[in-house]
């Protein structure tokens, strides 16, 4: 594998600032990936990603819903998958908060073997 | 759709419980870890019951094909919609040599099943299509088809029925659900969401943790334990408890005093307000948790609308299937995320009781304890635990062997 190319993380201008998490690897390509995010991750970083992204959650919806969600452009569909990523990660800060350290070993137990997000269009 | 026929006097299906009537329990814990037992219930239950494998979407063309093992029985099912729009199930073995026919992949589109020993390949109606040098055997195609397994369909969820001629027709098997089925998400759904697990754990005992709302408070602190305890009901305990057959169901309460956090409004709030707007009404039954016997809960909710199902693999080991339902495709990015984040909500709740079950399971095989005690709102696990008895013993008696439960079943052994 090659090194991200900065187009590979190019993201809708009004949401570049989020750029640098799709670089890290914040977009996960299937609900499973995006699961596993909230856990592989140091807290402080799924903090950081929380803090983020939440400003942002909203209007990157409501720009989003502009398209046809199975044909999104690249850089549209890289904010879909980090925004995605984000209702895993929202569970982590808002909801679990000092129990996500129970999660991190219990949600691994539920593999995410299907999600309606991640099917090719029809 | 706005009302249905039910139980005259009631909007419950089935027979209403008073949990002080039927009261607590004390149950010996053989039948939560003996093999013996376990090896009964696979004969008495699985082999006999319906059972939900699939949905009607995974098979939605002439050809579509799943595979579904029935672990405990050893049973590889082969599900497939035929060219005349037919959905069939049949035992995935070659009739030639008993080789498993599909083993390279879970589903998929195939016009012909071949098997890959000898070259015998099947219609998608099971019957024989041709074999190799088919005039040196001596038989007649139409005695080589694929061997059938019952297969019915409710409100778009698929059942399998292992026994050769069951003894009660899918309607039958469900009682009222029969027509409340069709309410739950399922029975328009177009794909669904899943997540899997295994876990070290008989599957009453896990089917257990899953109805009653008895220990939310302590393992679901922070997920459901106050959003489903209204002043007043600590504990959440449903405010309806009913039976039919051996199928329970519960109204489960809500706490209106309770905030959810900013992510999940947005969440909920949105699978919620497209289930409306796509005209999924579920009228009173909203919030109806049915606990279907053998082997699976639905809730009937337009925010988690979910089939968790759970299928023994031995007598302490269990896999559960959950699938949330969606009616239609996904319509916008803000449908897609809130579709995603009920499923990982819904996944959260689930995956915080993991630990607990098979911690229960370690300390019921240490033998320290040679009973288990259900308080009243604990009901349908002692109900459940009936039902398997009856039927485990019923099958003993009929193979000639009705005092051999006795020793699973008595304190002290």
């Amino acid at each position: 594998m090659s090194a991200v190319s900065a187009s590979d993380s190019a993201l809708p201008r009004d949401f570049a600032s989020l750029e640098p998490w799709v670089a890290a690897g914040w977009a996960g390509q299937t609900a499973h990936d995006r699961s596993l995010l909230r856990v592989d991750r140091s807290p402080e970083e799924v903090a950081a990603f929380h803090a983020a992204v939440a400003p942002l959650l909203d209007p990157a919806l409501a720009y989003l819903d502009l398209f046809p969600v199975d044909r999104l452009p690249p850089a549209e569909e890289r904010l879909m998958r980090l925004m995605l990523t984000f209702a895993h990660v929202a569970l982590a800060v808002e909801m679990q908060g000092p129990d996500e350290v129970l999660q991190r070993v219990a949600t691994r137990h539920m593999r995410i073997t299907r999600a309606v997000a991640d099917r090719p269009p029809a | 759709m706005d009302t249905i026929a039910c139980t005259a006097g009631s909007e419950l299906p089935g027979t209403p419980i008073d949990p002080a009537e039927y009261g607590p329990r004390t149950v010996a814990t053989g039948p939560y870890y003996r093999r013996d037992w376990f090896e009964w219930e696979v004969e008495a239950i699985f082999r006999r019951e319906w059972l939900q494998v699939a949905h009607v979407s995974e098979v939605q063309n002439p050809g579509d094909f799943v595979v579904r093992e029935v672990d405990c029985c050893k049973v590889s099912a082969l599900i497939v919609k035929g060219k005349d729009g037919v959905i069939r199930a049949f035992h995935n073995v070659c009739t030639h040599r008993g080789t498993l026919l599909v083993s390279d992949r879970p589903a998929g589109n195939a016009p012909v099943f071949t098997c890959r020993y000898h070259g015998w390949s099947f219609e998608r109606d099971g019957s024989l299509r041709a074999a190799p040098d088919f005039d040196t055997f001596g038989l007649a195609k139409a005695d080589c088809a694929l061997k059938p397994i019952a297969l019915d369909v409710c409100g778009g969820l698929i059942y399998i029925n292992l026994d050769p001629q069951p003894r009660q027709s899918l309607a039958e098997f469900l009682g009222p659900a029969w027509d409340l089925l069709p309410y739950h998400a399922a029975a328009t759904a177009t794909g669904f969401s899943e997540y899997v697990y295994e876990i070290e754990g008989n599957w009453k005992l896990v089917y257990d943790n899953f109805q009653e709302t008895y220990h939310l408070r302590f393992i679901h602190p922070r997920s459901i334990g106050t959003s489903t305890s209204p002043a007043g009901n600590f504990f959440g305990y449903a405010d309806t408890f009913a039976t039919f057959g051996p199928h329970r169901t519960m109204l489960l309460p809500v706490n209106p005093e309770f905030e959810p956090a900013p992510t999940a409004a947005r969440g909920f709030g949105k699978v919620i307000q497209s289930a409306m707007e796509r005209g999924t009404e579920l009228g009173p039954w909203n919030r109806y948790y049915f606990c279907m016997f053998p082997d699976n809960y639905l809730l009937l909710s337009q925010a988690n609308p979910f089939v968790h199902s759970i299928m023994p693999i031995s007598e302490t080991r269990t896999r559960g299937t959950v699938r949330l339902y969606w009616n239609g495709e996904d319509a916008s990015a803000s449908e897609r995320f809130a579709r995603e984040f009920a499923m990982a909500a819904t996944r959260d709740i689930h995956s915080e009781d993991v630990s607990v079950i098979e911690a229960c399971q370690k300390g019921i095989l240490s033998r320290a304890i040679d009973r288990v005690h259900f308080q009243q709102h604990e009901l349908f696990c002692h109900y459940l635990y009936d039902q398997a008895r009856l039927r485990v013993q019923d099958w003993l008696s009929q193979q000639g062997m009705a005092d051999a439960a006795d020793a699973a079943l008595e304190f002290g052994r």
